[in-house]
């Protein structure tokens, strides 16, 4: 039987593998498919406590968080390609520039 | 009356606002005229009150207008005129008003005339608040103001430079001045805790309300409040240790010493003991009392051992000062009050008739002061000579000049009072005193001519100036002669100035009399062997004398400024180098500045953190979100 | 006029503003009539003062913040009413006499606008408007130093005003706490100072919050250890900014404690006696020593101004109304000696560009009038009688006498160390020969230094002579200040302390 701890456990590992692209990662493209990744795994974990309690709020921020998530990417895809045009690379160590 | 104190009060003041006047400008007798005027009506106004006093017997008390007051405290200007501020103001403006005309003659060169004119006529006015005064206060007001005018009258050549020690034991006049002020300030700081004792136990200072107080006080406060006052008139009239200023305040123009340094200011401690007559002769402050006896007598020994070896004309004079003023202080301590007060009148007149000589002498001899280079003057200044020889016979104490009459009643006071060794040792300082002013006097005037060989060509003082001269002349010869009625005069203040010799002393004071002119007698005849003599026998310089033990010594002042300076001066500078550069930069300044460089110090060291870099920054937050997530949950389970 | 008080805080500021447009030429002329006019204000408000009464008088409230119980709210007594006309009178010939012509047309606004903050805190009533105008007096202040200054002038000017802010930030959590309590105790919130004055606290929040307040205070004194801006301050800074300093910006702190620690803890107070009076004898004797060891002549006036702080400290503490009276009349003698004297190190300076001792000497000779007028200030500065500097220290140094005569003889050598340390200057610099040859062509004090300094002059002599219009209504607050402090005190140690005058009338 597959419990609320599954999809934890899941969501936790995806979390994880977010964190870990976030931290290491240097590419900036690269950096937004680990937080894309950490906010999925976040909206498992909401839907699955959502089913489990009987409440239809996790399951809405859920489609919250994939809605606020897809104006994100879209700003921020525009962002990037502006700075890829500027910078030729979305390389971080590349476009740090404000060193204090 | 009321008015004549104020004219007597305020004619110096406005003489010396009136010289003012003129400060900046050039030389103008008119201005020395002026003052010496206005200087003279008020001794005019003095001697009228004086004689007012002495007919009517009423005491004037007048009040001015309100000085100070807060909380309950409460002073005002107010003055009084009983017998023994008159005496005080008559000596103080009839002494002023012969050194005002003479300094017309003496001061003739100077091209800051107007200003000396200006300083002069403000000391005055200073001395006459401080006699005048009706309250503590107020006394202490002219106390300061005398201070004052004494520092500017001092450093009145403020232009020259400073000399070594050896060759200037004052240094230079501007030195001298400032060692005299800060050394009375000294004093005044005890002073003003007398004030304050006397304040908040009487809840009043003036003074017949202090005095009436004095009575339900306790010993402590009238020990303390003697003591504080006395600590006051130490440093205005130079007793021992605060006696090296005097000496150096010789480098004033000589009228200066004259009037401030030798008749009035400095014997204003004396006066202030008198005027507290009635704390002194407390029976709780009896120690204190003989305290100031036996200094005063320690002074009066100490201060004439250092004259007997002096080269300097004016030096020799300010340590007679200073020994008389030793007696004066033995008198007062010992109760005699009136008989101090007499001896400090007599004294002013004959010692600015000296002193006034002495700057004759120097005016003669183009500002020198040194007895070796002089001798034989009498055949050049016999006016001069006279005047010279009456003061010292004077003051050497031979009748029927007024030192003997004055002095010899201080002496004989120490024998009444029992105190035998205080007698023996005014008595031996009689001696020394005659030997020292006659020593004077001979390398002066008489012996073998040693100028002319230095190449100085001596003359007379003006006419009009030995003629303004005359009535001290006068008076260092008469005064003695109405002791009498003086002690009459001041009797009628009341009990605490009577003193009255027993039935023994009385009896034995003809012996006492002829001891203390024995003594003065030896101490001249020994001088007159000494240097007086002319030809084969005359007196020659003797330098390996002078290199003898006791000879340094006394020539050295007992090496009490040398030490002054060893060992208050120079480490008060050394310690004020350390605060400064030790405690106050590094230590105190640099805390504050190390804490600021601190959080510099912290800003800059994290400053590396601010790579630029996105993926640095996304570490640190996720270091700061475990951070922030360990701390709640270790506060949840604590918790 | 019913609001002359507001008048008197923001017609310079006001005046201030129009003078941006003002020509450069005749910014100056503006500036002095703006500082006379204000100053004649100020005259009339004493004019018009009830000296009998002890309490607050034109008395102004504006609500601002009503729920938090914030006004505009401004008054004057006794105390502060002097301390005013000093202001007015220092800003006014601090800036007549100034030779600075340097932007002079920034420097007239930023004084004009310091002027308004300095009686801002004054007037204030209201612990947030005193805390405002204390805080933006600041800023004109460095931006004077910081503009105009000597070297090391960014130095100075970040030390002095981070220094001082850090002690009134903590100043800012003691009164907020103050408002606090009050809330809690009446439901109501309310800044006024009037309204702290009848809260009585308990002895531990006393402590606490005096403690907070002397920070702030202690530091604008500046007492010992915080006194280490000062030195640097007055180095840098240009004369004007030297002698509003001085004369007016330290008297913040002591009026602070007149205002605050004074009536609203009076228990803290009494405990405080000791520890203060401890600080003050080593600000007296320990910079009396610093000043002596100095050699630029600025400098020992910065530090022998420090040694007089600590007479008005000790005043302060005194507990009765002798000392208290003579304190609140030291900040005024202060306020001009050391101002006087800072304007002449300035005039020197302009001459010869060096304020060091061992440039000068025999300066008596060729410039007199300089001299003289410096040699009044000297007087009154080591206390003279007949001179202004005598009432005060004579009366704090007797009041201090009643609670502990050792400490007050160990202040009284103030009258020495101040003597030895201002004789210094004065034979180094006037006396002796005239030696330097750049020396011998100074010419002496000019027309417009000479009469700016002869008021001064007349007010030294004039306040010594005659204190009484000046003293009179201070010490009636003072009176009733203690008065009020006997009331409120808890303890019976502080109760014995405080001596309340007998002559002293009860005073609503």
């Amino acid at each position: 039987m597959i419990g609320l701890s599954h999809y934890l456990v899941i969501s936790a590992i995806l979390f994880s593998i977010g964190l870990v692209g976030v931290l290491r990662r240097r590419n900036l493209l690269m950096l937004f498919f680990a937080t894309e990744v950490m906010l999925n795994a976040v909206n498992i974990a909401f839907a699955a406590i959502s089913h489990y309690y009987n409440d239809l709020t996790g399951q809405m921020f859920a489609f919250f968080i994939i809605a606020v998530a897809a104006s994100e990417v879209a700003v921020g895809l525009g962002i990037l390609i502006v700075l890829y045009k500027k910078h030729g690379s979305l390389d971080l160590d590349d476009l740090a520039s404000m060193r204090g | 009356m009321e008015n004549l104190v104020y004219v007597a009060l305020f004619a110096p003041f406005v003489g010396s606002l009136f010289a003012a006047l003129f400060g900046m400008s050039e030389r103008r007798i008119f201005v020395g005229i002026v003052a010496s005027i206005l200087i003279g009506i008020a001794f005019l106004a003095s001697a009228t009150l004086a004689y007012n006093l002495l007919m009517t017997g009423d005491v004037v008390q007048i009040r001015m207008m309100d000085w100070i007051s807060a909380g309950d405290f409460n002073v005002s200007f107010g003055f009084v005129v009983d017998q023994i501020s008159v005496t005080m103001m008559t000596v103080v403006s009839l002494v002023s008003t012969v050194v005002h005309i003479y300094a017309i003659g003496y001061m003739d060169h100077d091209k800051s005339f107007n200003r000396f004119f200006s300083y002069l006529s403000a000391f005055v006015f200073s001395m006459m608040v401080l006699v005048m005064s009706d309250n503590f206060l107020g006394l202490f007001i002219g106390w300061e103001g005398v201070g004052v005018c004494s520092w500017l009258l001092v450093g009145f050549w403020y232009h020259k430079p400073d000399q070594a020690r050896e060759d200037n034991p004052s240094i230079s006049p501007s030195w001298a001045a400032n060692e005299a002020f800060i050394m009375n300030r000294i004093a005044d700081l005890g002073m003003l805790v007398g004030i304050f004792i006397l304040y908040w136990n009487t809840g009043s200072l003036q003074y017949d309300e202090v005095f009436a107080q004095l009575p339900y006080l306790s010993d402590a406060v009238l020990k303390g409040a003697a003591i504080a006052l006395f600590i006051g008139a130490m440093g205005k009239s130079a007793q021992f240790p605060l006696h090296t200023w005097l000496t150096d305040a010789m480098e004033g123009p000589t009228p200066v010493s004259a009037l401030i340094h030798a008749a009035t200011m400095v014997t204003a401690g004396v006066f202030l003991v008198i005027r507290a007559n009635p704390l002194y002769s407390m029976e709780a402050v009896e120690g204190v009392s003989f305290f100031i006896a036996s200094l005063g007598t320690f002074v009066a020994f100490y201060a004439a051992s250092m004259a007997l070896v002096e080269r300097d004309l004016k030096r020799i004079i300010a340590y007679s000062t200073l020994s008389q003023l030793g007696y004066m202080f033995a008198a007062a301590g010992l109760g005699a009050y009136w008989i101090a007060l007499f001896h400090l009148a007599a004294h002013a007149f004959f010692k600015a008739l000296l002193f006034l000589g002495g700057g004759n002498v120097m005016h003669a001899m183009h500002d020198e002061l040194d007895l070796f280079k002089m001798g034989n003057l009498r055949k050049e200044m016999r006016g001069t000579w006279i005047y010279m020889t009456l003061a010292s016979v004077a003051l050497a104490g031979l009748p029927p000049l007024a030192g003997f009459w004055s002095k010899d009643a201080i002496i004989e006071t120490a024998f009444n009072e029992h105190t035998y060794f205080l007698w023996g040792m005014l008595v031996l300082t009689a001696g020394m005193t005659a030997f020292y002013s006659f020593r004077q006097i001979f390398l002066s005037f008489h012996g073998e001519d040693r100028y002319t060989a230095l190449g100085f060509h001596p003359h007379e003082m003006y006419k009009f100036v030995l003629v303004a001269m005359s009535p001290l002349a006068v008076l260092a010869v008469i005064t003695g002669w109405f002791m009498g009625s003086y002690k009459a005069f001041i009797y009628k203040i009341g009990e605490s100035v009577q003193y009255e010799m027993s039935a023994h002393t009385h009896h034995l004071a003809n012996y006492l009399g002829l001891i203390v002119i024995f003594f003065a007698v030896t101490g001249i005849v020994i001088a007159y062997l000494k240097y007086a003599r002319t030809g084969e026998k005359a007196w020659k310089r003797d330098e390996e004398k002078e290199q003898g033990f006791f000879y340094k010594l006394l020539k050295n002042q007992y090496y009490v400024p040398k030490f002054y300076e060893e060992f208050i001066t120079k480490p008060y500078m050394m310690l004020s180098e350390i605060f400064w550069t030790k405690v106050d930069l590094k230590i105190v300044d640099g805390t504050v500045d190390s804490i600021a460089k601190f959080f510099y110090g912290a800003g800059d060291k994290t400053r590396s953190m601010q790579t630029g870099n996105l993926s640095n920054y996304l570490n640190w937050m996720a270091v700061g979100a475990v951070l922030l997530l360990t701390i709640a949950a270790v506060s949840a389970m604590i918790g | 006029m019913e609001n002359i008080l507001s008048i008197l805080v923001f017609f310079p500021a006001v005046a201030g503003l129009l003078g941006f447009v003002i020509d450069k030429d005749s910014a100056k002329a503006y500036g002095v009539t703006v500082a006379a006019i204000e100053f004649l204000l100020s005259l009339w408000l004493w004019f018009s003062f009830d000296t009998a009464s002890a309490g607050m008088q034109f008395v102004e409230m504006i609500p601002l913040i009503p729920d938090m119980g914030i006004s505009y709210y401004v008054g004057a007594d006794g105390i502060s009413l002097f301390i005013i006309i000093m202001t007015t009178l220092m800003t006014l010939i601090g800036m007549a006499s100034m030779g600075e012509t340097k932007n002079i047309k920034n420097m007239i606004v930023t004084l004009l606008f310091l002027e308004m903050t300095m009686i801002g805190v004054f007037v204030a009533l209201d612990a947030i408007i005193f805390y405002l105008f204390w805080e933006l007096s600041l800023v004109p202040m460095l931006y004077i130093i910081g503009a105009w200054g000597g070297p090391l002038r960014v130095y100075a000017s970040i030390k002095f005003f981070l220094y001082t802010f850090t002690g009134s930030l903590i100043m800012l959590v003691g009164m907020l706490f103050v408002a606090y309590i009050y809330h809690s105790l009446t439901g109501v919130w309310s800044f006024a100072i009037t309204d702290w004055y009848a809260l009585v606290l308990p002895v531990d929040y006393q402590l606490w919050l005096f403690a907070a307040f002397f920070i702030g205070f202690a530091i604008k004194v500046p007492m010992f250890p915080f006194h280490t801006w000062i030195p640097y301050a007055h180095g840098q800074a240009p004369t004007i900014g030297s002698v509003i300093l001085a004369a007016v910006l330290l008297k913040m702190g002591t009026y602070g404690f007149v205002r605050f620690s004074l009536p609203m803890f009076p228990d803290a107070s009494v405990m405080a006696i000791t520890p203060v009076a401890v600080l003050s004898l080593i600000m007296i004797v320990y910079t009396a020593m610093i000043a002596y060891a100095q050699k630029d002549i600025k400098q020992v006036i910065a530090y022998s101004s420090v040694s007089h702080m600590g007479i008005i400290m000790l005043g302060l503490f005194a507990m009765n109304a002798e000392g208290l009276s003579g304190s609140v009349f030291q900040m005024l003698s202060h306020g001009i000696v050391s101002g006087a004297l800072f304007m002449l190190v300035g005039m020197i300076y302009e001459r010869r560009h060096t304020k060091l001792m061992s440039e000068f000497g025999g300066l008596a000779s060729v410039m007199p009038k300089f001299a003289v007028i410096f040699g009044v200030m000297l007087m009154a500065s080591v206390g003279l009688p007949l001179t202004i500097g005598f009432v005060g220290e004579f009366l704090v140094l007797l009041g201090f006498y009643q609670v502990s005569p050792i400490i007050t003889i160990i202040a009284g050598t103030s009258i020495i160390l101040g003597a030895v340390y201002m004789l210094r200057v004065m034979k180094f610099t006037f006396f002796g020969p005239l030696n330097n040859e750049e020396n011998k062509k100074l010419k002496d004090l000019n027309r417009r230094e000479t009469w700016s300094l002869i008021p001064l002059v007349a007010i030294v002599i004039w306040l010594g002579v005659y204190p009484k219009p000046v003293l009179e209504p201070i010490d009636n607050s003072v009176k009733a200040l203690l008065n009020f402090m006997d009331e409120k005190a808890l303890t019976k140690e502080a109760k014995d302390m405080i001596r309340v005058a007998k002559s002293s009338k009860e005073v609503k």
